[in-house]
Formats: structure tokens, C-alpha cells, sequence
């Protein structure tokens, strides 16, 4: 086991244009896990508000009967907030507004697999 | 759910942290186990009981890190099944608070923790000056210092 399991998610993701962050975050703790962040920038907050809002997401889906939240998107006027969902983890990626939102879904998706595999021996 | 509070100026920023945290229970108290605010109780003697043993499991984990680490624990979680607890100390310009949260799966400990820090500040900012040195947290007037403060926070005063 590494000292950082989801380092080669969190790089990749963090070397698409305009993305400022990239974390995992426990979804019932709101805790980070892990991440790739810029200086100044402040983890323990985004990672409690994102997997907050993940999670009221992701209870809000099934109570609606739409099924499990594949992606979630929040747009501001200082940026983007986009996460997934695997297990109980999500992946959270920052960015700025004028990021791609179809490639950082694209790689999301791409990485869920991973991140399963990996927080599965993580918590296992 | 209502809260009361001891001291006005508490009020506000704890409050803000209810409303933000989602948070069920909350009790502010001096490291003695004085009540000074609590949301979500309803009856005195569970304030009381919250308190003593609030109070209690602070001193003994502030001294555990003490003696582990040379200085003292300032949080402590515990996670039930339904529910998680949160305690911790807040410094202030009056000194040091003991806080209690309970919590439920509305909330997280990221959020609690989040917003803990803004209630730290909040009450920093808040605070009143002193106006003469506390006394001793033990005194011989304590238990009539705990009902005269348990009797406002119920409505008995």
C-alpha cells in the first residue's frame, strides 16, 4: 500500500486545463482522503461542502426515482465544482469556468472504475 | 428546537452554526461544566448530565494527549450508528468553552468541523470584554452558579 493510493487519479486529473483541484473525499464523512490542491487553497472546506452536496445529490436522485447520480455538476461565476460518486468515495475536481466540462466528465467517469478498485483495498 | 443561552452575545454565532450544520444537539459550557448555551435539550437534567460529562471527557483527553503528545487533545469524535458526536474546545477572548454537537446523517464531521472553526470566530468576535477576572472554576458557589444558569436556560429565572 502507497502513501498515496489515488495519486495517478488525482494527477490526471489536475493536468486538464483550467482545473484547480482534485480531491477523494469520504461521502458520509466529508473528510478528504486524499488530493492534489494549490497552495492557498483550502481542502478540509471543499471537501466537506462537495461530498455535502454529492450526497443531498445523490438522496435526491433516488428519492426522485431517477436512479444513481453518475456525475454532478456545479456552475458558478467563479468556477466549477464536478464530482463522481464510487462506493463511499467521490471525486471531487475544481475548476475554473473556463474548464472543458466534457473532458473533466469524460476523465471522471474514466476514473471510477479506478477509484473503486482502489478504496476497495483501501478500506478493505 | 429551541435555544437558550446564559450570555446574549452567544446566541448569534451559535445559531449560524445550527443552521449550517444541520446539527441536532448543542451545548456551550465552561471547562468546569457550567451550562452556558444548549440547543435541542429539553429537559434540565440531560443539560446537566451533557455538561458534567462533556466537561469531564474533555479534562481527561486534554490530559491523555498531555501525557502522549505534550499537549492536550483539542477534539474528540465518536461515531455511533445514527448518530456522531462532536466535542471540542473553543478558545475566546473569555477564555476557554467546551462545545458538544450531536449530529445525524443529515450532517458530516467535514461540515461539523467546517463550521466549528466559524463558530470559534463568531464567538471571538462576539465576545464581550471582561469586565473583572473569573473566579476559580471549582468555588464554593458552583452548584448555585449551575442552577441559576439552568433556570435561565429553561425559563425559570
Amino acid at each position: 500500500m502507497t502513501a498515496r493510493p489515488f495519486a495517478s487519479i488525482l494527477d490526471g486529473l489536475t493536468r486538464q486545463r483550467w482545473v484547480t483541484a482534485a480531491l477523494v473525499v469520504s461521502e458520509r464523512d466529508g473528510i478528504v482522503v486524499e488530493s492534489n490542491l494549490r497552495i492557498g487553497q483550502s481542502g478540509d472546506r471543499m471537501a466537506a461542502l462537495a461530498a455535502s452536496l454529492y450526497r443531498k445529490a445523490r438522496l435526491s436522485a433516488k428519492a426522485a426515482g431517477l436512479g444513481a447520480v453518475s456525475f454532478m455538476q456545479l456552475e458558478a461565476p467563479g468556477g466549477r465544482i464536478c464530482a463522481v460518486g464510487g462506493g463511499d468515495l467521490v471525486l471531487v475536481v475544481v475548476a475554473e469556468p473556463a474548464v472543458n466540462v466534457g473532458l473533466v466528465r469524460v476523465e471522471l467517469l474514466r476514473a471510477v472504475g479506478e477509484l473503486l478498485a482502489i478504496g476497495g483495498d483501501v478500506v478493505g | 428546537m429551541q435555544m437558550t443561552v446564559v450570555e446574549a452575545w452567544i446566541e448569534g454565532p451559535l445559531k449560524r452554526f445550527v443552521d449550517d450544520a444541520g446539527a441536532e444537539l448543542a451545548l456551550l459550557l465552561h471547562p468546569s461544566g457550567q451550562v452556558l448555551a444548549q440547543h435541542g435539550f429539553a429537559r434540565e437534567v440531560d443539560v446537566m448530565t451533557a455538561c458534567a460529562l462533556a466537561a469531564g471527557i474533555q479534562a481527561s483527553s486534554a490530559e491523555l494527549g498531555r501525557q502522549l503528545d505534550g499537549r492536550p487533545f483539542r477534539g474528540l469524535h465518536h461515531s455511533g450508528r445514527t448518530r456522531q458526536i462532536f466535542l471540542a474546545e473553543a478558545q475566546s477572548p473569555r477564555g476557554a468553552f467546551v462545545f458538544l454537537t450531536v449530529f445525524g446523517p443529515e450532517s458530516s464531521l467535514g461540515l461539523v468541523r467546517l463550521y466549528f472553526e466559524e463558530l470559534v470566530k463568531g464567538l471571538a468576535a462576539a465576545a464581550p470584554p471582561l469586565e473583572a477576572t473569573a473566579g476559580p472554576a471549582l468555588a464554593e458557589h458552583f452548584e448555585r452558579d449551575l442552577n441559576r444558569n439552568l433556570a435561565v436556560l429553561f425559563g425559570r429565572a
